[in-house]
């Protein structure tokens, strides 16, 4: 058999990726370059024409302060919120990885917000801080409380707890996975040369358990970098716009304004930021893997 | 002996602390789930007026469930999303699988160039592709409006994160000496995926399962633009009728949020112990 | 093609009536809350898989119609309404409803106090209307108003008064897009918010007030908790749902002014139908969809769908009305006195900035007036205006 000539290859290629590549190509990438080009014409989404306008959306979307307001805060809120998801994820995952008693419930419970999503989620986080918290703190305390959503830090702040809600279960499976790929030997050998259990975390289980820190990194940057469906339906930008996000503007820039070829542009350099970022995390990542 | 007897007390007051800091946390997550649980019983006003009081003034009720039901066309829609998630979810097992090994198995350029753009996809934001895929597939092809395009719609949106979960498992998970030996024995490439490999992914395929049946059956932008005809509606866009701009009718949010949820628990509870050997197969590349 | 979510079940059933009578089949699709109703139809287009008739508000008529809407100006209810959209020369949008905006009162609330029959026209000055307000609160009730802080309706509507109530709205816009116009003193600016300023003061989420819940707000004016709220007669469709007063009613935003605008509401026809112009519709589908449109304004059973089933204020001077809502039924009394024309020619991010990024901010007290009109003017500045 001849598995070096170019037809075996490709027939080989087809039978195993085939339909991967096709469906792929068809949904991901052609879009992505037909949006490419939208970027440089002007269309408002319902008309029939696209007339060509060369670079104007480009600069338009420099020139679109709001839009930069937008995208520093995703910074901040990303920041934060990648902090405290993996924060927690990672404690939790090493409680329900000491051989605890229940820790299978646990380890299925805390998984248990990502089962709905998106937009429902928000709608039941706003009932949560709007109605349940304000009236459980006036049972408590006395005076009417304010719920979080009503001031901007509020609003943001609530934001990062959803996020947090959201994501730090689906994370602490993967760090599990990271705590179970530490051999117990290795463990045990720190223990005898005197090590306590927080040194053996610090200087054993987190070098070795990279791997997990880079993937967990990288899908909650890319996550919060992108995020929209909670953003809408939680705080819809209120109060004062301040809560809106680089996603949700735009989504606003390019249907409620009508300015496709500019929201389309500005999508498009989220895009390059998140790629950047998400890149860059990785490539810091690897590095320290290769290290450790 | 005693110093043993006092390590042992100081583990048991260890695990105790965290027992209980784990079950504060588990109130915490729940608590969401809890209140749309309480609230899915009440009338609108009860809902409005005193939400964390578990059966309202104006007393039990099931009329939430009915209403819903009745106005979301609960048992078409639901076979839509089954149809639809599973169709979408297997064929996303399948194939992401299968490009999986190819790429990991074989060191060619074509497949280097796939993997790279299939793990940048993970990246593009879906609101960048969402109006070309609309006027790209309705207006110059014409194929909106069909399940079976959601279905490959779904799939080739999905098949980045399963490939590259996928990729992880096979090269930690799948030793080559095994499909060697299988070679030699005379078994094409093809059969020796589908009998030594396939079966040994078994964890990493629950998991792919369950992230992606999650996400298909909750999903609501994709479907919303493909499917425009009332008779092939997902549970998510027809649940979408509960909430209007000028209107929201609450108690009907959370009967159709429970019902909505309620299979996708029952998929996960049945997989959710594989969920964790997968992950660990993705996670160590 | 409904946007009007708040009649959806009503729609249904309708269509359902419908099939059976003309053997016409009839689906109603209900237009999403999270994308606007522009960008649905937008997308509906772009994959050349229209509606056949679509619901939408008048702006996006003036958008649509050149290109997509279907000349409606031979149909014999086009002589019974003043109300319809010509756009180039073309009848576009059959208007389905006339609506109005003003403050929404619970009488029944205001008299428990009071002692005597409460009389909306002698409140129509501000003065009047504050001695009332420290009335209701010397008698008990705290925070007697409710100001709703959804953008839509901080921006869209009682900012948008402000345009509305001058002589004329379409110089006084051009001036603020030109920059040539002097918000911070200009007399219906100020007037308006005089008037929000009391309200504000009476407000029962002082403090909090752009978190307002739209469904706690109607509740507690159904209740009588709070008597004043501003809205429209389309809040009817969430105070129902609560335990609710039939003594209520709409009244002009009081304002202490020279004119007549304390007099008189604010609407008109909203929401607009428009029949689909393209090749997608069959000939037999766009005759389906004008008989349709005949029915609703010449059948008894589509006079009753509107203004029974739906309570919507008719547009159409044939077609009686006798069962409103006490929200429709004054405004359908205003109306038939005249009203102040609304003005749909605002930006379309309009909404947006001056509701929420503005008027949240003077809502709860976190920016000025002066600091208001700059941030007004300044939109304007680069705001892209809509042709019209």
């Amino acid at each position: 058999m001849k598995t070096n000539s170019l037809g075996y290859k490709v027939r080989q290629y087809l039978l195993f990726a085939g339909v991967t590549t096709f469906l792929f190509v068809a949904v991901v990438i052609v879009p992505f370059f037909y949006g490419l080009y939208l970027t440089f014409t002007r269309y408002d989404g319902v008309s029939t024409s696209k007339p060509f306008v060369g670079l104007d959306n480009y600069i338009a979307a420099f020139g679109d302060t709001d839009y930069w307001v937008s995208l520093g805060r995703t910074f901040v809120f990303s920041a934060i919120a990648v902090v405290l998801v993996n924060l927690f994820a990672f404690v939790l995952a090493y409680m329900v990885t000491t051989g605890i008693r229940g820790q299978n419930f646990f380890r299925a419970g805390f998984f248990i917000p990502n089962l709905i999503g998106g937009i429902v989620l928000g709608y039941v986080w706003k009932f949560v801080f709007n109605k349940a918290l304000v009236q459980l703190s006036d049972m408590i305390g006395s005076g009417h409380a304010k719920s979080l959503l009503a001031t901007p830090t509020g609003a943001m702040a609530a934001l990062i707890i959803v996020s947090v809600w959201q994501y730090a279960g689906y994370m602490m499976l993967i760090y599990v996975a990271g705590f179970m790929s530490v051999s117990e030997d290795v463990i045990e050998a720190a223990k005898i040369d005197g090590c306590t259990g927080t040194q053996s975390i610090i200087h054993i289980s987190i070098p070795l358990m990279t791997a997990s820190f880079v993937q967990c990194l990288f899908l909650t940057i890319t996550r919060c970098f992108m995020v929209y469906d909670v953003n809408f339906s939680l705080t819809g930008g209120d109060p004062y716009g301040d809560s809106v996000l680089a996603a949700m503007h735009v989504y606003n820039t390019a249907f409620q304004d009508k300015k496709f070829g500019l929201g389309q542009a500005e999508a498009l350099i989220l895009f390059v930021v998140c790629a950047i970022v998400g890149g860059l995390q990785v490539y810091v990542g690897k590095k320290a893997e290769v290290q450790a | 002996m005693d110093q043993n007897r006092k390590a042992a007390i100081a583990k048991k007051v260890r695990h105790g602390l965290m027992i209980l800091a784990l079950l504060i946390l588990f109130v915490i997550v729940v608590f969401p789930f809890v209140l749309v649980l309480i609230n899915a019983f009440k009338v609108k006003a009860d809902i409005t007026g005193d939400p964390l009081r578990l059966i309202g003034k104006h007393g039990f009720t099931l009329a939430n469930f009915g209403a819903a039901m009745e106005k979301m066309n609960f048992w078409t829609v639901f076979g839509n999303s089954l149809m639809i998630t599973s169709c979408a979810t297997i064929l996303t097992i399948f194939f992401s699988s299968m490009t999986a090994h190819l790429i990991v198995r074989n060191n060619w350029k074509a497949n280097k160039i796939l993997f790279v753009l299939m793990v940048a996809s993970m990246v593009i934001p879906f609101q960048v592709l969402m109006i070309p895929l609309v006027s790209l597939y309705g207006g110059i092809f014409g194929v909106l409006n069909h399940r079976i395009t959601l279905i490959l719609m779904h799939v080739g949106f999905s098949v980045s994160m399963a490939t590259f979960m996928f990729h992880g498992a096979i090269n930690t998970n799948v030793p080559i000496s095994l499909e060697e030996a299988a070679t030699i024995d005379g078994c094409t490439k093809w059969q020796t995926f589908w009998q030594i490999g396939f079966p040994i992914l078994k964890p990493t395929i629950a998991t792919v399962a369950i992230i992606d049946a999650m996400a298909f059956w909750n999903d609501y932008l994709l479907p919303s633009l493909v499917l425009g005809r009332k008779e092939i509606y997902t549970i998510p866009i027809a649940t979408k009728v509960f909430y209007g701009t000028y209107s929201t009718d609450t108690g009907l949010i959370m009967a159709a949020l429970l019902l909505a949820m309620l299979p996708i628990l029952l998929l996960y509870l049945f997989l959710q112990r594989y969920i964790v050997e997968g992950i660990t197969a993705g996670a160590v590349k | 093609m409904n946007s009007k979510t708040e009649i959806q079940t009503q729609f249904e059933e309708m269509a359902k009536a419908y099939t059976e009578k003309t053997g016409v089949e009839v689906e109603v699709y209900n237009a999403d809350t999270d994308t606007t109703v522009a960008s649905q139809v937008a997308t509906r287009y772009a994959s050349n898989d229209p509606y056949t008739i679509t619901m939408v508000d008048a702006k996006d008529i003036y958008a649509l119609a050149d290109e997509y809407a279907y000349d409606l100006s031979n149909e014999d209810w086009a002589s019974h309404t003043k109300l319809g959209i010509t756009v180039n020369g073309k009848l576009a949008g059959f208007p389905f409803c006339v609506e109005a905006r003003g403050l929404i009162y619970n009488a029944e609330a205001i008299e428990k106090i009071t002692g005597e029959e409460f009389k909306p026209e002698n409140y129509a000055t501000l003065d009047a209307f504050k001695g009332l307000l420290d009335q209701l609160k010397a008698g008990g009730m705290e925070q007697p108003t409710a100001i709703l802080s959804e953008y839509w309706s901080l921006g869209a509507h009682y900012f948008a008064e402000v345009y509305e109530q001058q002589k004329d709205p379409d110089a006084f816009v051009n001036g603020l897009l030109g920059g040539t116009e002097d918000l911070d003193n200009n007399a219906k600016f100020n007037e308006l918010m005089d008037t929000f300023d009391v309200l504000k003061e009476y407000n029962y989420m002082k403090g909090s007030a752009a978190n307002a819940d739209r469904e706690e707000s109607s509740m507690k004016l159904a209740a009588g908790d709070v008597a004043f709220m501003f809205g429209g007669n389309w809040d009817w469709s969430v105070i129902k749902e609560y335990d609710h007063s039939d003594k209520m009613g709409i009244m002009p935003v009081p304002e202490n002014t020279s004119d007549s605008t304390n007099t008189t509401l604010v609407g008109g026809g909203t929401k607009y139908l428009f029949v689909d112009a393209s090749d997608n519709t069959s000939d037999e589908q766009r005759k389906a969809a004008l008989d349709f449109l005949n029915w609703l304004v010449s059948d008894a059973d589509g006079n009753a769908f509107l203004t029974e089933s739906c309570a919507l204020v008719p547009a159409f001077d044939q077609v009686t009305a006798d069962a409103l809502d006490p929200l429709s039924t004054s405004v359908k009394e205003y109306a038939d006195a005249g009203l102040i024309a609304t003005y749909d020619f605002l930006p379309d991010d309009h909404m947006t900035v001056v509701g929420q990024e503005i008027m949240q901010k003077y809502l709860d007290d976190a920016m000025s007036r002066a600091e208001m009109a700059a941030a007004v003017e300044e939109y304007f500045k680069s705001a892209t205006p809509i042709k019209h």
